[in-house]
């Protein structure tokens, strides 16, 4: 299997504080990796030196097969992301979002036309194409935050704590979506802190003060930790390491 | 290209859909405007004046009566002691107080020189200053008079005296009026402000709910993000230029001597320095608020070391010597100088060069300190 995301001995230091930890990852092509730790655990410090925003202090990371040190320009082309706040401009429609995307990515009109059309069937958005972002429930903000970072077709899509204040129900239908986004060959890299939604996941990494302590397929991890639900380990995995320190 | 074009298109559709913007760029500029062109007058006018005369004669009377007779003083009240000058000048009462002594008119007639006390509340300095000088000049005008007529009464006796008449002409500003000084200031902190304040908060804006970041991991380049977020305040900036002008012409019929083009063209350079201030300020702050304090404390420096309000001659060297790094003083001159002389480029370099340099470093100096990265 092809490598999308490789990163070795990977850190970054905030003064004196260690916000990643040399942290050692791979995450192929189509998968669906799962990125799990609690708030300031150093999940989106580590999205944001693999999409080109913060440089590393150490460490070496390839995406899409470009070097985070001095390809970034190149890594943008090839990458989605969504951040934790869906950064949508609420006083343009959600149409004008996308056409805005659009264009900046360099898509032809013809393109965005194309791109709009697909993804809003992709997303379910279609009946709301008009509407004005800052009116939309946040379930849909959500997704249109999604089409927009699929908008350029990007074979790796970075979704940083994607669910974060939504409702269970649209929490649900999102992870369908994620699903539909990865049957399209796409790398999904995902962070949560919600445990059940780690269940979804084909891969997971866990993060605690900036050091990855486990990675794995969901069902293994809780086999190898004799644990029925991936909250239980990761409850045990965090009290282990917490000792250890 | 295309991409900055998307981002005008957006940033376009965003001013035009928020009503307070729309405001803030069409309205309140009508209003300051209008309320700055009226209210900020340095004629002094209606200076109020006490009147105590000790003497009661017809000699003076006819210095009273020649205070009255103008618009200059006006006069609120007579007091017979200094007791009563100082209970209304410190009420607010009285701006001024003559106070004729005692057999003025009697000593005047012996070809005494008696004397005239001009008490002024001195806390507006600059106001005191004009009202003595209307004052004195009322005063040596009656001297001459009295002399005249002494010459006259007595030709035998008479010494031939010189008197130097001045005669005065005003260039440029026939009539003096305030407005013809104050208005193209006032445009020009309208742009200033416009393109400053609204270009830094537009950028501080999207870093406050996160599209800056969102635009940051796009291949967008670091010029596209700038030239995209600043041009369409530039555009503003002179469609503003426009409105102000019309607004000077057919409410303070103000015209412009000199010519539009020159005018647009140094408009242009000067907008350097403000949108690269802008640029500087959105990368120095979080927020919104912290944008606007900011730009703030920029603009009073700017306004005050001007001379907008302060004629620069008027100050300390030092300051003096500050006021050559702010680039609205260069401005503030060219526009002066276009608006009333008519002054043509060659005249304009003087401050057309160090306005230019300064706005090319500001604008630079702030184009690099935007990172297309968080930290």
């Amino acid at each position: 299997m092809n490598i999308s995301v490789q990163t070795r001995n990977l850190t970054r230091r905030f003064g004196r504080f260690t916000a990643v930890d040399r942290v050692t990852l791979d995450v192929y092509e189509g998968e669906i990796f799962g990125f799990l730790g609690a708030n300031g655990a150093g999940k989106t410090t580590l999205i944001r030196m693999l999409t080109g925003l913060l440089k590393p202090t150490e460490g070496e990371a390839q995406v899409a097969g470009f070097d985070v040190w001095g390809q970034s320009e190149a890594i943008k082309r090839r990458i989605g992301y969504m951040s934790q706040r869906f950064s949508l401009y609420e006083d343009l429609t959600a149409e004008e979002n996308l056409t805005f995307y659009g264009g900046i990515y360099g898509l032809r009109r013809d393109q965005i036309e194309q791109r709009k059309a697909i993804l809003f069937e992709h997303v379910g958005l279609q009946p709301f194409a008009g509407q004005m972002t800052r009116d939309l429930p946040l379930g849909f903000k959500q997704r249109l935050a999604l089409a927009c970072a699929l908008l350029h077709d990007p074979p790796i899509v970075f979704l940083d704590e994607p669910t974060s204040g939504v409702d269970p129900k649209a929490r649900r239908s999102f992870w369908n979506l994620i699903y539909q986004t990865a049957q399209l060959g796409k790398t999904l890299f995902v962070t949560t802190h919600f445990m059940d939604e780690a269940e979804y996941c084909h891969r997971v990494g866990i993060m605690h003060m900036g050091r990855m302590i486990a990675v794995g397929p969901p069902g293994q991890l809780k086999r190898q930790y004799d644990k029925s639900t991936m909250q239980e380990v990761f409850i045990a995995l965090h009290q282990s390491s917490e000792e250890a320190a | 290209m295309q991409q900055i074009l998307y981002l005008m298109w957006k940033e376009f559709k965003q001013v035009f859909r928020t009503r307070e913007m729309l405001s803030i760029i069409f309205v309140a500029p009508m209003i300051q405007m209008l309320v700055l062109g009226f209210a900020i007058s340095t004629e002094v006018k209606n200076v109020s004046l006490i009147i105590t005369d000790f003497d009661r004669s017809s000699t003076s009377r006819e210095i009273l009566r020649a205070f009255e007779h103008t618009d200059r003083f006006r006069i609120v009240g007579y007091e017979s002691s200094y007791r009563g000058i100082d209970n209304a000048i410190h009420r607010w009462h009285a701006q001024m107080a003559i106070v004729i002594p005692p057999n003025f008119g009697r000593d005047l007639q012996r070809g005494l020189q008696p004397e005239v006390l001009l008490i002024v509340d001195g806390l507006d300095g600059n106001t005191a200053g004009v009202a003595l000088g209307y004052a004195t000049g009322i005063l040596r005008q009656f001297g001459q008079m009295v002399l005249r007529q002494r010459m006259l009464a007595r030709p035998d006796a008479a010494i031939p005296v010189h008197q130097v008449v001045a005669e005065d002409r005003m260039w440029y500003n026939l009539d003096l009026q305030p407005e013809q000084y104050m208005i193209p200031g006032i445009v020009v902190l309208l742009i200033t402000i416009i393109s400053m304040l609204l270009s830094a908060m537009s950028m501080v804006r999207e870093k406050e709910i996160g599209t800056m970041e969102q635009l940051m991991v796009t291949p967008l380049k670091r010029y596209q993000i700038i030239l995209g977020k600043i041009l369409p305040f530039l555009i503003l900036a002179f469609v503003e230029l426009g409105i102000v002008l019309v607004v000077a012409q057919f409410i303070f019929s103000i015209r412009i001597v000199g010519s539009y083009a020159l005018l647009a063209g140094l408009a242009f350079l000067y907008l350097f320095a403000t949108l690269g201030l802008g640029i500087f300020i959105s990368t120095i702050t979080q927020t919104q608020q912290q944008a606007m304090f900011v730009s703030w404390f920029f603009l009073i420096f700017m306004i005050l070391m001007s001379g907008f309000f302060i004629p620069i001659e008027n100050m300390p060297p030092l300051l003096q010597k500050i006021t050559y790094i702010n680039p609205m003083r260069y401005f503030m001159y060219i526009m002066r100088e276009i608006f009333q002389k008519g002054s043509t480029f060659p005249f304009l370099l003087k401050d057309l060069v160090p306005m230019t340099v300064f706005g090319l470093l500001i604008f630079t100096f702030s184009v690099l300190k935007f990172q297309k990265r968080l930290a």
